[in-house]
């Protein structure tokens, strides 16, 4: 075998270093991602805990780094400085920072919100859970790239900062952190005996115990993506349909490649192949609206994100919405009523 | 040597480029579509196929240990047979021994052998000054438009009817419409033209019996049935990793390779076990009867051994390359085999081209742009779990970053 000192992309210098130095991916500070929990009195130390990985949290930050990124194509030399967001100087530094800026006063609370309907939800259904104070990111993305190394460092972290608060039972708001916590973390660290369960599960027991006949303000046409890792490894395909299907004015029309052969919304490689990312996103979306629904709705904020720009691209006459979204509508109808 | 990377932009730039070719896009919706209703109704006729892929994956799982003992026991049979077997440990080795046996200034035809492209076998014989022919329909497209295989099983099915014409208008000097029949009947015209002529023909191996010392080889155009029997002398290129122990196990991958690769029915199953032989006259045994006077297995390793002691990635050593996986690929939708290496595609090419065909510089961006969503496993008929490989892949890829 040759003996090569290989490449990696600048993604990863900027990842890794700000888990390392601010606990998750893209440098955010608390005020940034606990902000949806403001006023609900969550308490901080807990047997089960919603565990949000701060991912719903960054996903409005990740389009315009791979913005910058596309314009920076490979040049790692200029972008190395700018792993963590406080730092500026030179003209892509400066880019990136307005692009945050623009970020925090618009999409920033789309995704803030959706986390504090997931609680509210989940409140609503009779679940009580803690939120960690300081949380820390999964590092599912370390996973992903392959940097064993720095997600055996943040596993280590993430599971004292478990046990510190006397985390039983971890419910996941994403199913990448899910996956890496049921099926990555037990690698690298000796008895991890949590229970992790994605979030939709529990809200799926919830509204079947509930009872209560739902609706919407309006009938709606709804496809749903199911999100790869969600599906595939997970295993979870029916529980969203459970909660869809407790929704008695929703159309629901199932997309062509469904369940376990659902198709990637190119997410994934958005901080690599940027480009590449939009033409995967533009042909899901293009299965998504073939189904004639008004709705494309999923459980994952990174298919969301790019389920919406593929729409933005294609101009297809599609809205891309957390399931979360209708569920809460449909529980706002049904308290009204109450 | 481009430095790696130089190697990851080069690829990501040809990658997107393809992936926004329109020709392209719609040769890949028109051969997509058709290999999904081909391969439905395939395993609708033979629902059985999925639960002797689950026997096959047991028996590949098996074999990956076993590869040297399976190769040894495959020799000592071919050499009873009147075969000559040879053993490369690199592919430089292999293309040596070969460049041997053909010497220059010869014709030579070849079946498809995803062996063959793996280690550049045409363009060395070419450079030798030989004459070399593809015969796959497919394969003979991309030999004539300078470019690789796109896929393993249907190597140019991103190409569109109205270009082959316009190839084919080329090499024969005639007009040729791009009708299909048409085109397929000028192709056949051409090999049959090289076929009676070469001196040596080419094969690789879909799968090897050990206990018998059989190579099978599938396939439905004739065309190495025809380069295996015709020319006197019959050069087979067979990675270790294709040995099973017995004929039985053989007929089973066998089966499981053409269904997966969305054939009811195979046309043709050449089962080779030795060169053409008689003992016609007072039972003496001659070799070189009607067929091949000559056969010589190269027994190909080029990275499989150091693959197979990898203890979580020797997984990637059951792909039977079928190239099902490929067709659920979100990437390979976008942009076919141009999302691969020199011979092998796909997420699961990325570890084939790390140690067999390429090295890791150029199987670090292939493995980097798979999604990791999992739908290929989802298909594999060896359940081949790419959602892990890749994580370990690029784990290694970015160990040899850090030094």
């Amino acid at each position: 075998m040759k003996n090569i000192k290989l490449y990696t992309p600048p993604a990863f210098r900027i990842i890794s270093t700000n888990i390392a130095k601010s606990g998750n991916p893209l440098g955010l500070k608390k005020s940034d991602y606990a902000s949806w929990a403001d006023g609900l009195q969550l308490p901080t130390k807990g047997k089960t805990i919603l565990y949000t990985g701060c991912e719903y949290q960054m996903t409005a930050y990740i389009r315009p780094l791979a913005e910058v990124l596309k314009r920076v194509k490979f040049r790692d030399t200029l972008f190395s400085a700018f792993s963590g967001l406080q730092t500026v100087g030179g003209k892509i530094g400066v880019d990136l920072m307005r692009g945050y800026t623009r970020v925090a006063s618009g999409e920033r609370e789309t995704y803030n919100r959706l986390v504090r309907m997931i609680a509210l939800t989940l409140k609503r259904l009779g679940v009580d859970f803690a939120y960690l104070d300081g949380e820390l990111y999964s590092g599912a993305l370390l996973y992903e790239y392959g940097l064993f190394d720095e997600l055996e460092e943040q596993a280590k972290r993430v599971v004292d900062q478990f046990k510190e608060a006397g985390v039983s039972r971890i419910i996941a708001l994403t199913p990448h952190s899910a996956e890496v916590f049921q099926q990555v973390y037990p690698r690298f660290i000796n008895n991890f005996d949590f229970e992790v369960v994605p979030y939709i599960s529990i809200v799926a027991q919830g509204l079947n115990k509930l009872g209560t006949e739902l609706s919407l303000p309006e009938p709606l046409t709804l496809t749903f993506h199911d999100p790869c890792h969600l599906a595939r490894a997970l295993k979870v395909t029916e529980e969203p349909r459970q909660v869809i299907r407790a929704i008695t004015n929703l159309d629901f029309r199932e997309v062509a490649f469904n369940r376990e052969l659902t198709c990637c919304c190119g997410a994934p490689c958005e901080t690599i192949f940027p480009e590449l990312s939009e033409l995967v996103a533009s042909s899901r979306v293009e299965d998504l609206s073939a189904t004639g629904a008004e709705v494309a709705a999923t459980l994952c904020p990174f298919c969301y994100a790019n389920l919406k720009r593929g729409v933005d691209l294609t101009g297809k006459k599609l809205r891309v919405a957390d399931l979360i979204e209708i569920v809460y509508q449909a529980l706002e109808v049904s308290n009204a009523r109450a | 040597m481009p430095e790696p990377k130089q190697i990851f932009e080069e690829y990501y730039d040809k990658l997107l480029d393809k992936a926004h070719d329109e020709n392209m896009a719609l040769g890949l919706s028109r051969s997509l579509k058709a290999f999904r209703e081909g391969r439905a109704l395939a395993m609708e006729r033979f629902p059985h196929t999925v639960e002797l892929a689950e026997e096959v994956r047991r028996l590949k799982e098996d074999c990956i240990g076993r590869m040297d003992e399976l190769v040894e026991k495959a020799t000592t049979i071919l050499e009873e047979n009147g075969a000559q077997v040879h053993y490369a440990k690199t592919g430089d080795d292999a293309l040596k021994l070969i460049g041997e046996i053909v010497g220059s200034g010869k014709l030579l035809v070849s079946g498809k052998t995803l062996t063959g492209e793996e280690i550049g076998l045409r363009h060395y014989i070419e450079d030798l000054g030989n004459e070399y022919w593809e015969t796959d329909c497919a394969q003979l497209i991309q030999q004539l438009r300078k470019e690789k295989p796109m896929h393993y099983v249907y190597p140019s099915l991103h190409i569109r009817r109205e270009q082959v014409a316009e190839i084919l208008t080329d090499l024969l000097a005639r007009e040729i419409p791009p009708d299909i029949p048409t085109e397929i009947r000028a192709i056949r015209e051409f090999l049959r033209s090289k076929y009676f002529k070469a001196d040596f023909g080419i094969s690789g191996c879909n799968v090897m019996a050990a206990d018998t010392g059989t190579i099978f080889l599938l396939e439905s155009e004739g065309n190495i049935r025809m380069s295996t029997t015709v020319p006197p002398v019959h050069i087979a290129l067979v990675g270790i990793e294709k040995v099973v122990p017995t004929l039985h196990d053989a007929f089973n991958v066998a089966e499981v390779v053409w269904r997966y690769a969305g054939f009811t029915v195979p046309l043709y199953v050449s089962l080779i076990s030795g060169p053409s032989g008689t003992a016609d006259i007072e039972c003496t045994l001659i070799h070189g009867s009607s067929g091949p006077v000559e056969l010589h297995v190269i027994f190909l390793d080029n990275g499989r051994s150091t693959l197979a002691k990898d203890p979580v990635l020797k997984e990637a050593l059951r792909c039977i390359k079928c190239g099902a996986c490929l067709f659920e690929c979100p990437i390979f939708e976008l942009a076919a085999g141009y999302y691969g290496g020199h011979g092998y595609f796909g997420g699961l090419g990325a570890i084939l081209t790390a140690y067999m065909g390429g090295g890791f510089d150029m199987a670090a961006p292939i493995a980097y742009t798979c999604l990791r969503c999992g739908r290929c496993t989802e298909i594999c008929p060896q359940s081949i779990d790419l959602s892990k490989l890749m994580p370990e892949l690029r784990h290694r890829i970015v160990n040899m970053a850090k030094r």
